[in-house]
This record gives structure tokens, sequence and C-alpha cells, in this order.
């Protein structure tokens, strides 16, 4: 939303010393967060107001040789007549007009911040031109190239600054309109400058509109008009008036009001719309006129029945742009005799458009349920001024005060007034002690400073003597504060630190954002300034925090993974493609799937880490890295996997790893990551369920990993068929580990080192087997007799060694051993030696 | 006969010349070793000498600007990475949970109740909008806040006040939004909530905490301010700000906008069965990305979720 900070001032006298950077400051600290703040006064330097005082046509052109009077303006342009020569090519300059002129020199304002198009003397069909006469477009008020502006002579004199005449040497704010969604109030500019009163610790003055709540509005009842509201809760308020219009025809000059518009962002359309407009600027509260005869028309009918309901679902009605929309049942229909005119809040209808021959008026100044219209707003896309405002909650006790003063200003005589008002909502009390405000601040603010910054702002407040005893919630409050669970009614009052009196608290009547105690509190806080409170660190007694073991244990992945096993943490995102989720062989129906998803590659919530990083694999090989190892840590869930005691979908922490190793690179790197944890964990082949989670591990170079005789995940090598679909060759290795099976695993930490005092014995063994024995056979064997001898042993693999053809192959092995009481002597160790030869001979294998 | 070989030979003579000190008159014998040993010690001394320049001769200099020698395989330093943002991550828990705060991690897939309802969100309410969170077909959203572990916050760790205690919890998670995702909007990002609540929590504490907190991250001392805010589970609210730290380059003057907080309010206390006559609390949640690229001096939000291990290796 933009504020021109002038327009504020009009309203707030700011205390001398207050400069404005200092004013903009307050605002961003105390109101709403300004984003931006634009200087207008250098866009118009070098403009000027200029009659226009010959005009002759150049020949066999559209253009116009102009001499004109600049006043005091740029001296040194005049030629010897005092005046200045200016081509102008717009179809209405005419000799006596007073015109906008800017000098050579001057960017023209349209382009000012972006192109900064510059003026120069330059010569048009071979006569100078110095600068140019404006037209509205380009002096950035609106979107239609077709003349230049003309000024009203009363308004000005030629070498006036065109700035100073149309109050354009103004800051414009502007401000995050998602810090005021609360405050329908602030989003007309006298709230804003209510607002910026209460900040400055100044009492606002009402301008007229807001003192008299109650304005009845004069009528001559020479015509009649019936309205009626379906439901009070689609529509709190519908007021209208009936007039006749004089003259609706654009100005011929350009005015103030079409400078100010432009301002907020807006064009002028004609005088009446104009009007609209400006009072929803002002006020928050918006405006829309109808064509009375046209009205009339379409209901058929010889006065206004304006029936407010609502739509039903399909009905279409063509809009002021053109549009016809197909209702929902969400959406407000003003109607004329139950024919739709206008969608409630949204934009009036085709149908009863005003226009320059419109000669009577039905004023409309209403509001509607703000939960309606977001959903109007989001079915059909209009996102108004109006419709901003009225989504905020425009106060229903707002529309006859407006539509009071538009008839002020248009200095009509109204034919007949109509206002139904189902929806009077209850003044707000709130009960609230300075003890609480001051408690719950951390501050120390008196009485009077509390009451007078309330007051300031238009909050009647009446101070009564000390606290009682118990803290207080009216009852209105109560309703408010949604279902209770604790008894409030005895609880004790928590601190007081100042001289707590109690303050019954009314809140104007536009302020439909205050119902509760904190509500108040803010307010206080906010405008004495949150950055006036002094600071301070709770008591806390002195307790070791509970860290949730999963953020633990992926800490402790994170450095064993990265720091140890030389791998890198990649981040992907949660949401992937059911084409990725497909190509792993994987049902993407199991996923849940994003409904408003940004585009098909993010549609999955996916179940699995593995191929979120299996498609990264390619980019970062064409990219140069080879042989590298890609982990992540991050939530998956199913639809499979249910729902929990919550209701919601059971989700799980899993780490996933891809690799350019084969099966045993990446088995040695997953046991020496257990070994890491401490976690005792086994592996064995890859049984049915874990094949069918893991559809795209080849079966026979896979394993499943088991703790505590629990399947806690799957790695292995990707099959090619996989693979290629990844354009990837292979090997590539993944594991997919459920975390939440390996947080609570018990730590093993060794109880007995088993260290001799005396020497071991380190030998080498090789042992020739049948090729088709597994390699954990022969480990097992030797490791039979060793831990039956109760001596300290290590048994190191050393070497599989299989020549190309042959139906043996050789297992080497590094045993080192010890006993525990005594040096072992040489007789002792072969007979150690020969025993393990028995033990493998019973296998099948032979020492060699 | 090289310089070593004739001292080692000086030493053998001065040896044997040595034993004769058993044929001395004992009043001799003092003076003579003690001249005998000098004499030795300069000999020794000579040939260390002697023996280090020899064995340097002999040493060929490498070249230390080079990856390896000559001939040689290149030695291979493999070198993992963790992630940014979550090195950054990390230290924000730290960082609570030095202060005391316990840490519960934020759920990826949750549903209206808790990223709403429990917050003081009406059904329908405009205020919902600013959140543009996607949905599932079954209606559950992937939260657009670590605020929806708000509640079960409040409910998990509310015996703690029954016992006397307060309530402080970080909370940090994946979010989600329904945004255009361009160098500053992620779709998907990372957020750290907290929520104290105590009989005597005030509105100074909160900012009192914040404060504390960043200036541990940062390790050093900082200006804060704030401006008003608006959400619909903190009354009041306010979005702080922290002086740009001198680590960050800030010169002063600068100011970043770190995170919303406010006082929690009551609705939200009673829907966790938090009496809020009683107690009180606040609450805040700021965005994890934001910090690693202010940290790093990143410009473009949407590498951290790249998968490059370009960018990965950077860090």
């Amino acid at each position: 939303m933009r504020i021109s900070l002038n327009k504020i001032k009009s309203y707030v006298k700011i205390p001398d010393g207050v400069s404005d950077q200092e004013l903009i400051e307050r605002i961003g600290s105390r109101l709403v967060e300004v984003e931006e703040v634009i200087d207008w006064s250098p866009m118009y330097q070098g403009v000027y107001i200029a009659k226009v005082i010959s005009c002759e046509s150049i020949p066999e052109t559209h253009l116009h040789l102009c001499q004109i009077d600049a006043g005091a303006a740029r001296e040194d342009l005049k030629g010897d007549n005092g005046l200045i020569q200016v081509v102008c090519g717009a179809p209405n300059v005419h000799a006596g007009m007073l015109a906008v002129w800017i000098a050579p020199g001057s960017i023209v304002p349209e382009t000012y911040g972006n192109e900064n198009f510059k003026l120069s003397v330059r010569k048009l069909r071979g006569y100078e031109s110095y600068g140019m006469l404006a037209g509205a477009d380009e002096l950035g008020f609106d979107n239609e190239h077709k003349s230049i502006a003309e000024i009203d002579p009363k308004m000005a004199e030629p070498g006036d600054s065109f700035a100073e005449v149309f109050d354009l040497n103004d800051l414009i704010l502007d401000v995050e309109n998602k810090s005021l969604t609360h405050r329908p109030d602030c989003f007309g500019l006298i709230g804003f400058a209510r607002e910026v009163a209460g900040i400055l610790g100044e009492k606002f003055i009402e301008p007229e509109v807001f003192q008299n709540l109650d304005a009845k509005i004069e009528s001559s009842r020479t015509a009649e008009v019936k309205v009626k509201i379906t439901d009070g809760k689609l529509c709190p308020r519908y007021s209208c008036v009936i007039f006749d219009l004089p003259d609706n025809q654009p100005s011929k000059y350009l005015t103030l009001d079409a400078v100010f518009l432009a301002k907020a962002g807006m064009r002028s359309i004609d005088p009446m719309v104009d009007l609209t407009n400006i009072l929803m600027l002002e006020t928050g509260q918006p405006l829309h006129a109808f064509d009375y005869d046209k009205l009339v028309a379409v209901g058929g009918t010889d006065r206004p029945e304006i029936v407010v309901r609502s739509a039903k679902a399909g009905e279409e009605l063509q809009l002021l742009d053109g549009k016809v929309v197909q209702c929902t049942a969400d959406d407000i229909l003003i109607t004329s005799n139950n024919v739709p005119v206008a969608m409630a809040g949204a934009m009036g209808g085709k149908n009863t458009e005003i226009d320059p021959s419109t000669k009577r008026v039905v004023l409309e100044s209403a509001t509607f349920s703000l939960y309606n219209l977001r959903k109007t707003q989001m079915s059909h896309g209009i996102f108004s001024e109006a419709i901003t405002r009225f989504t905020k909650g425009q106060p229903a006790a707002m529309t006859m005060p407006v539509l009071a003063e538009a008839v002020k200003r248009l200095g009509v005589e109204v034919a007949a007034v109509a206002d139904d008002y189902p929806g009077k909502e209850k003044e707000s009390v709130v009960k609230i002690t300075t003890d609480e405000i001051n408690g719950l601040l951390g501050t120390e603010y008196g009485v009077e400073e509390i009451v007078n910054t309330l007051e300031n702002v238009g909050f009647e407040v009446e101070p009564s003597g000390a606290a009682p005893s118990e803290g207080i919630r009216t009852h209105e409050e109560e309703e408010r504060v949604s279902p209770a669970t604790a008894g409030a009614d005895d609880a004790p009052l928590r601190r007081s630190c100042t001289d707590g009196a109690v303050l019954k608290v009314t809140s104007p009547a536009w302020r439909t954002d205050i119902h509760i105690k904190e509500d108040i509190i803010e307010e206080v806080g906010r405008l004495l300034g949150y950055d006036n409170i002094e600071l301070s660190l709770p008591e806390k007694p002195f307790i070791e925090p509970e860290i949730d073991p999963m953020v633990k244990l992926k800490q402790e992945l994170r450095r064993i993974l990265s720091e140890r096993l030389e791998m890198h943490e990649l981040l992907t995102y949660s949401f992937v493609s059911r084409d990725l989720v497909s190509k792993v062989g994987k049902n993407p129906d199991d996923c849940y799937e994003i409904v408003n998803s940004i585009s098909p590659e993010l549609q999955c919530f996916r179940s699995e880490i593995v191929p979120s990083l299996l498609d990264k694999v390619r980019e970062n090989l064409k990219a140069g890295h080879r042989d590298f190892t890609l982990y992540e840590l991050n939530q998956v869930t199913r639809k499979s996997g249910g729902l929990n005691c919550e209701q919601v979908p059971e989700m799980k922490t899993h780490l996933g790893i891809v690799s350019l190793g084969d099966f045993y690179q990446l088995k040695a790197e997953i046991l020496a990551m257990f070994r890491e944890l401490k976690i005792a964990v086994e592996y064995r082949a890859l049984s049915a369920e874990s094949a069918e989670a893991h559809p795209y591990l080849e079966p026979k170079r896979s394993a499943e990993l088991l703790i505590d005789d629990v399947v806690v995940g799957s790695f292995g090598e990707v099959k090619t068929s996989v693979l290629r679909k990844f354009k990837l060759e292979p090997t590539v290795s993944t594991l997919e580990l459920n975390l939440e099976k390996v947080v609570g695993a018990p730590r093993e930490v060794k109880t007995d080192v088993k260290i001799s005092k005396f020497p071991s014995v380190e030998r080498d063994l090789t042992l020739r087997v049948a090729g088709d024995m597994p390699f954990g056979r022969a480990l097992n064997a030797i490791d039979n007799y060793l831990s039956k001898s109760g001596m300290y042993y290590a048994v190191e693999p050393v070497s599989i060694y299989q020549p190309e053809g042959s139906e043996t192959k050789n297992l080497s092995f590094h045993i080192k051993f010890s006993d525990p009481t005594r040096t072992l002597n040489s007789d002792e160790i072969s007979a150690i030696m020969k025993n393990i030869a028995v033990e493998v001979a019973g296998i099948g294998a032979e020492i060699v | 006969m090289s310089d070593v070989e004739k001292l080692k030979l000086e030493l053998k003579e001065l040896n044997s010349e040595y034993a004769k000190i058993k044929t001395l008159p004992p009043a001799e014998r003092g003076e003579f070793g003690r001249t005998m040993n000098a004499k030795k010690q300069a000999i020794m001394a000579q040939i260390a000498a002697a023996e280090s320049e020899a064995e340097s001769a002999n040493v060929e200099a490498l070249d230390i600007s080079a990856p390896s020698a000559p001939n040689e395989p290149l030695p291979v330093v493999k070198r993992g990475t963790i992630h940014p943002l979550m090195a950054e991550l990390d230290r924000v828990i730290e960082v609570y949970s030095s202060m005391g705060f316990d840490v519960v991690e934020s759920r990826q897939l949750d549903d209206e109740y808790h990223m709403f309802e429990s917050l003081n969100f009406p059904p329908e309410h405009p205020a919902r909008d600013g959140y543009d969170t996607f949905r599932t077909a079954e209606g559950f959203i992937p939260p657009a806040h670590t605020s929806t572990m708000q509640h079960r916050a409040l409910k998990k760790y509310k015996h703690k006040l029954d016992e006397g205690g307060e309530i402080a919890v970080a909370v940090p998670g994946r979010v989600f939004r329904n945004e255009d995702v361009d160098a500053t909007h992620e779709h998907t990002f990372y957020q750290c909530e907290g929520v104290f609540v105590s009989k005597t929590a005030t509105m100074g504490q909160m900012f009192g905490v914040l404060k504390h907190f960043f200036e541990i991250y940062y390790g050093q001392k900082l200006k804060i301010k704030t401006q008003p805010g608006y959400f619909p589970f903190t009354e009041p609210s306010a979005e702080l700000l922290i002086e740009k730290p001198a680590s960050l380059g800030g010169k002063g003057g600068d100011w970043l906008e770190m995170l919303g907080c406010g006082m929690i309010h009551p609705n939200v206390l009673k829907m966790a069965g938090i009496d809020p006559e009683i107690y009180h609390g606040f609450a805040w949640g700021g965005g994890i990305d934001r910090l690693a690229m202010l940290k790093y001096g990143l410009s473009d939000v949407r590498y951290f979720e790249s998968g490059k291990l370009d960018f990965l290796e950077e860090f």
C-alpha cells in the first residue's frame, strides 16, 4: 500500500524537530514495515506551469510551433520576445492554455527511475524545441497518450513549479500490507494518520467523517429505494443513497484529485468514480456507484430493489472489466430485483456501469463477510483496491458516515436513503489493569501514560481505583477466548509493579480487531515503542536440556559420514515427480500427492531418499566429479505407512546413501558407520519384503541390515535397467536406512577389553576352498576354533584370489592370537595352527 | 680418510690416553679427568656436526610447491562435506541448547489443526493466505512454518509448568511455501522456532533472550530493534531486526530482519491446556537459510537444494 506522507501531515501536525527521516523510522518501528520510501520531488524538477502564447501549425505535419510564457522560470532559454519556443504534437495544444512544460535538461517524470529520459534542445522539422509540453502520461498520472495536460488557470500562474502546485514534493511510503492484516482501519489514510499521531504521542484530531458515526443523511424523499439483506453474516450492513448527478464529464484540466489518486497508484476515471476512490483511500471504506436507470432497467422494476444474497453456483455476471465470471456459492451478489448487478466487494457489473452520460446514481456503501470475499478473491483472482480492504474486515459502523461525506463533497441533494444493518456489533469493552499491561510487556508505564496513549488513537479509557485481587476478563472476552480448559476465574493476578489501576477500555467502532486484554497490551506496547522496553533474561534453573534423540543422531551421522567416511551431504526436495518414483519401480500412488504443486516435478511427497540422490548423480558426473558418495538425512512418508495417533501421516527420518562404489565398498562403509555408532548390526541376503520395498536393488547383489533381528534398511547395487533410466553406468550402490529403528538401538560400550600382557603370535593363513563357498563360512570356521580356545585373537581377511576358470579360490587371512596367561612356545603355536587346519577341513577347506 | 673418520680416530686415541688416569697419583686424577673430558666433548661435538652435514649432503631437496615427487602418483586426500545449511542448523541448535532450550524436531507433513487452528487462525481467515501452503489430496499440509509444532511442544512440556518450572523449547525443521522460486525465494527451506512459557514471561524477556541468542551466535555484542508484525498466534507481535554484525561486514546502521516474534496468544495457550491467566509465554521463528546466506555471502538461495557438489565443495 502506498501512503503519501504529505497527506498524513494534512491530518496530523508533526511536532517541530521531528524530521521526515525520523518520522519514517518511527512508522517503521511502531506501525508498519516501510518497504520503500519514494521521494517524488526530484521527479518533477525542472517542470513548470507555462502559458501557451502562440500556437502555429507547422505545414505538412501534425506539429505546432508554440511560444510559451514560463514566467520567471529558465530565463536563460527565453528568446528576444521573452518567450520560449517549443514544438508540440498534441492535438489539444492551443494559444491561451496553461500547460505543463518540462524544461530541457530535465527528466521526463514517467521515465524517472527507469530509463531516465532527459530532454534536450533539439530540432524538429527545422525548428528548435526547448523541452516539451507534457501529457498526463508523461507526468506519470495516466496510461493513455492522447493529449497534453491542461491546467486550470485558477490554480496556477506561468512559471510556477508544477510540483508545488500539485503537491508533488512528497514522500510516498510503500508499506507492507501483511503486518496490517488485522487492521482494516489502517487501510485508510485517516486511520493511518491516527496511528502516526499515536506513535508521536499526539492526540489525533478526528476529521468530521469519523466524528459523528451516527450521522443521518437528509433526503428529499423524491425517490424510493428498497434494500434487503438475506443474511446478516454475509453482509452486516448495506447503505445507499440516490441522487442526480449534475455532470459526470471528466474535467478537461489535470486535477489535484488525479494526482492524489496517482500517488496511491490509481488512475482518474471520471468525477464520480474518482470520488468513490478518494473516499476509499481516505477512510478505508470502498464505495460503488451504479447507474440508477440501468439498475432499474435490469431489475425490471420501477424503483431500485436491491437484494444482497449468496450467488448460485454457475450464475453468470459480466464485470466492469468485461470479463464474464461464473459465480461460486461463496460469492456474494448485489442484485437488482434478483438480477446480479455486482459481485459484492470485488467488482461492479458491466450492466449498471456509470458513464459520462449517467444522470442518476445509486451510491453503495456496505460491508461484507471477509471470509466469503477471500474466497471470491481466490476463485476469481480479483485483487482490486476495494477487495483488499474488504478482506481485512471493514467496520460496518463506517458505511453511513462515509456515504454522508460523499454526499457532502458532491454537494448534491439526496433523493432517497436506505440503510439495512442486521449485523450490528456490540461495543468492544475490555477491562484491564495497568499491572497486567506492564506485567506482560516487562515495563513500568504509569496510568496516565497508558491512558493518554490509548486515548490519542480514539480509545475511551475510564480509569478506576486499585485493582481487585484477581485477574479480570469480561464476559465478552471469555466468549472470544476459545474453549477454556483450565478454570481461570480464581486465577491470581500474576505480578504487580506499578500503581495497579483498573482501566475500562472502550474501542472506537472502527477498531474491529480489539477483543481481549492482549490486544490492548499490544496497543500500549507498540505505540510507546517496543524498542523502549528494557531487556531482561528469564531466570531459569540450571537443568540439562533435552535434545530430540533424532537430532542428535543426525548430528553424529554427519560427523561420521562426512568427516570420517568422506561422503557429501546433499539436501534435495521433499517433493519429487511421479516419474522419479516410477523410475525406481515404486508405486507413485503410495505417495501423498500435492494438489497445488508448483510443477509436476514437485508433485509427490517422497517415500525414500535414494531416488532423489540417484537423480543428482549424473549432473555431478558431468560436472567432473568422480568416485563420490552422496547422502541425505531427511523425512519421508507414504500413504501405506498409515497415520499416527494424531491422525497425521507417520513420518520417518531416513538416511539415504548413493555411492559410485560397488557393494563391498558400501558394505565396508556401512559397517564402519555402525562401528562408530557402537551399534551392533547384522546383514543377510535381501528378503522378499525388502526386495519389494527397494525394487531398484539387484537382489543378487544386495543385503538387508538388521538390528536386534529387525530389518532397518537395505543396501546393494542398483539394477542396470534402473541405472539406464538415470543415464548412469554400473556400478552404483545405495543404502536406504530407517533411522527411527536406529535412534533407540542400544549402544554397546566394550566392557571386556582383551589385551594380553604376553606377546601375541601373528600368522598368515591361506585356505583353498570351492569357488562357490561363501567367504563368511570359511571365516566362521577359523573363528569357531579360536573362540573356543580361550585366547585373545583377531582374524583379518587379506585377499580373495580366484584365477579365471578355476573351480577353487584362495582365501587369505591374517591371524593374531595370544594367551592371556603366558607366552606361547613354538609347539603350542603349531598345535593351534593344526587345530585350525582340522576345523577348516571340516568345511572342505585345505590350508595352502 | 674423511673428516669424521679422522675425528673418530682422534677420539679413540683420546680414550686410550684417558686410560692412563689409573697410573696417575690420586691428587692429579681430578684435573686430568676434567681436561680429558673437555677434549672428548669438543671432539664429539665436531663429530656430530660433521655427521649432520654429511647426512644433509646426501639428502635430495624436494619441490615443496609440487603435489608429488616426479614420477610418483599424486597423493589422494578425499574429503567429505557437511551441508552448510545443516551445519548452520546444528549451530543454531547448539546455541539454543546451551541456553537451556530443549530441542524437538518439526514434522514435514502436518494437518490444518496444527498448522492453523491450534495457532488461533480462524477457519478460512485471510491471514492463512499469507502462508501460501501446499496441500495433499487428503488435506494434509507440508507445514509453512515450524510454528506447526507449537501446540505439540506446549502439550509435551506442560508438565514442566505443573512441576513449577518453565517451557523452553527450540524446534528446527524443514518448511514449505508455494512460492515461485528465485534467487531469494525457495519453496523448501529451514526454520527454527522458539517457545518459552513461565509465570513471569515478559516481552522484555523475549527481546532479551533473542538478543542473547544472536550475540552468542555471532560471538559479539549486537544492537536490536523491532517493527510491528501481525501473527494470529501472538499478541503483541513484532519483527526483530539486528544491526548487521561486523563479522558479516556490517559497518553500523544496516539492519537485518531476522525473525517474527510475539507473546503467545492466550487462545494458543488455552488450546494446549495451559491457563493463560497464570502462564505467559513468547514464541518466535526465523529462517536458517538466511543465516547461512548471510554467513557465506551467498546471493542465491537455490544453491542449497541444488545437489551440486561444486557448491558443497566451496565449504
